[in-house]
């Protein structure tokens, strides 16, 4: 059965692409649920969003204007968070909202609401390129590379960013790139899992794993396992019932998450 | 008379809120090896006045320097260190061994690029025997008592190797009998390593006998280089505006 899912190179091309994204997407996770950042991936995805309708309706390849779009959007959801006095939940309200309605204002206008658009919110395992892969293993190294070297710092500052600060931690800069980081792996996740579905990827391996409450390493290492599990069988799911892959692969992650929720229960 | 270039000098601070004076024209220098507490009501300026002391609130004017250093040019906050006043507070879902917390300690020491040196290890190792923590090493930090969780944050602190060690509040939600051995390890520290200690407190009863020079804090500063004697009834009463009055208590032996 496995041996014919992968005799399709689009298969190949498709869980190639979605092992980088479930590393990727674990790890960063992990810091981004650690600072009570969760909200911010669904914020980020519906930035990329107005990259990829920019993409579809001028010509350019929508991941890579998906990227763009989504570290424009990171670096001003942090610049409002610390220059004005405003919540963080309400800055992330009004970003996700506000790039959602320009995302349909540039597709309405462009006209290109059909199948494509389609695979970029639910995610779609037929659509995956080898261009794709190139873009998703290219970006995902810098984005790995960087969350393993300062991985340290990120772990101090969400125990306590004051503390990490009078330390001598680099607070503002690390703050910085952990967005501009997880606002890539967003944009390269949504050719796979969507837009509107890759927050679950990204934040429910982690909330799993603390479940079983152990050391960070141990954390990491468990959620990295949930996502590749949930990616595998999401899109083997998704190839098999010709469902959407985001949403098969959403539904096997939260699937982890209520069986670690009950084989910790206290 | 030997020169000495205190660790802290500060003067003229004073910090404002929205036209509000939180704390007004605070002046005094600290030096190496000292024992210091401070006390005061709350919302008298305590923990505004560390928190600027540490670089996270900017005075309204006045100026702090550290080593020598104003305090935006100094980098050596590894010299620093801090345990807040929600140390033992921690979240207890928090994915932490009390490893993983002391190791924090050597974060901004070890570089963008450097693994976990033996010195590195060496450091973390000392300092959890110093807070006699060593046994505790695997445990979850959230499944800890107050006590222990406490010892742990002064262990990260130690891992640093500070010069001066800063503690606001440190016996929040510590239980009577760890925080009498608490302050005599603070002493301890203070008398066989040298480091210099500051700390917030109320437990004014308990740290006279040891303390070097007290510093009463509401809005305004004053150092006195004799606790005891500010500790009177009159002293007392002015710093908190409450009537207050002085218990003798003598200690029978059975």
């Amino acid at each position: 059965m496995l041996i014919e899912m992968f005799s399709y190179d689009f298969m190949q091309r498709a869980f190639l692409a979605g092992i980088i994204i479930a590393i990727l997407a674990s790890l960063s996770g992990t810091f981004v649920v650690l600072r009570r950042y969760s909200m911010i991936s669904e914020t980020l995805a519906h930035s990329a969003l107005v990259g990829v309708a920019v993409g579809l309706v001028a010509g350019y390849n929508p991941l890579w204007m998906a990227v763009v779009f989504a570290i424009i959007s990171a670096w001003l959801i942090e610049y409002l968070r610390s220059a004005f006095s405003l919540y963080s939940d309400s800055v992330l309200a009004i970003m996700l909202s506000g790039s959602l309605a320009v995302a349909v204002i540039i597709v309405s206008l462009g006209g290109a609401f059909n199948n494509s658009l389609f695979s970029y919110l639910f995610g779609s395992i037929l659509s995956v390129s080898i261009e794709d892969v190139i873009t998703i293993a290219a970006f995902g190294s810098i984005a790995l590379v960087m969350l393993l070297i300062f991985s340290k710092e990120l772990y101090f500052i969400a125990y306590d960013e004051e503390v990490a600060k009078t330390s001598g931690v680099k607070v503002k800069f690390l703050n910085f790139l952990l967005v501009s980081v997880v606002a890539i792996i967003i944009a390269l996740s949504i050719r796979i899992v969507g837009t509107l579905l890759i927050g679950a990827l990204m934040v429910i391996p982690t909330v799993s794993a603390l479940q079983f409450r152990v050391g960070f390493l141990k954390t990491v290492i468990i959620s990295l396992i949930f996502a590749l599990a949930s990616v595998s069988a999401g899109m083997t799911l998704s190839f098999y019932f010709s469902l959407p892959s985001g949403a098969t692969i959403v539904l096997c992650v939260l699937f982890i998450f209520i069986v670690s929720l009950i084989a910790n229960r206290r | 008379m030997k020169f000495k270039v205190p660790i802290f000098d500060v003067k003229n601070l004073n910090f404002s809120v929205k036209g509000q004076s939180i704390l007004s024209n605070i002046s005094f220098e600290i030096f190496a090896e000292e024992y210091i507490a401070i006390i005061g009501p709350n919302g008298g300026g305590k923990t505004t006045l560390i928190r600027m002391l540490l670089g996270l609130d900017k005075p309204t004017n006045g100026n702090i320097k550290i080593y020598g250093k104003k305090l935006e040019d100094f980098k050596d906050w590894y010299k620093i260190g801090y345990v807040p006043q929600r140390a033992s507070l921690v979240d207890s879902s928090f994915p932490a061994t009390v490893l993983d917390i002391v190791k924090m300690g050597r974060t901004s020491q070890r570089g963008f690029f450097s693994s976990f040196s033996e010195e590195d290890k060496q450091f973390v190792q000392d300092a959890m025997a110093k807070m006699d923590v060593l046994d505790l090493s695997d445990k979850m930090v959230g499944m800890l008592s107050g006590g222990q969780r406490q010892r742990v944050m002064i262990a990260r602190a130690l891992a640093s190797k500070p010069k001066i060690l800063i503690l606001d509040e440190p016996n929040t939600g510590v239980d009577m009998v760890s925080q009498k051995s608490f302050y005599a390890l603070l002493r301890q520290l203070n008398k066989d390593d040298g480091i210099t200690i500051v700390f917030i407190t109320h437990d004014i009863g308990v740290i006279a006998d040891d303390i070097a020079r007290l510093f009463t804090i509401n809005q305004k500063a004053t150092i006195c280089n004799n606790p005891k004697q500010a500790l009177s009834c009159q002293e007392m009463s002015e710093l908190y505006g409450i009537d207050a009055h002085l218990l003798h208590v003598h200690k029978h032996e059975h």
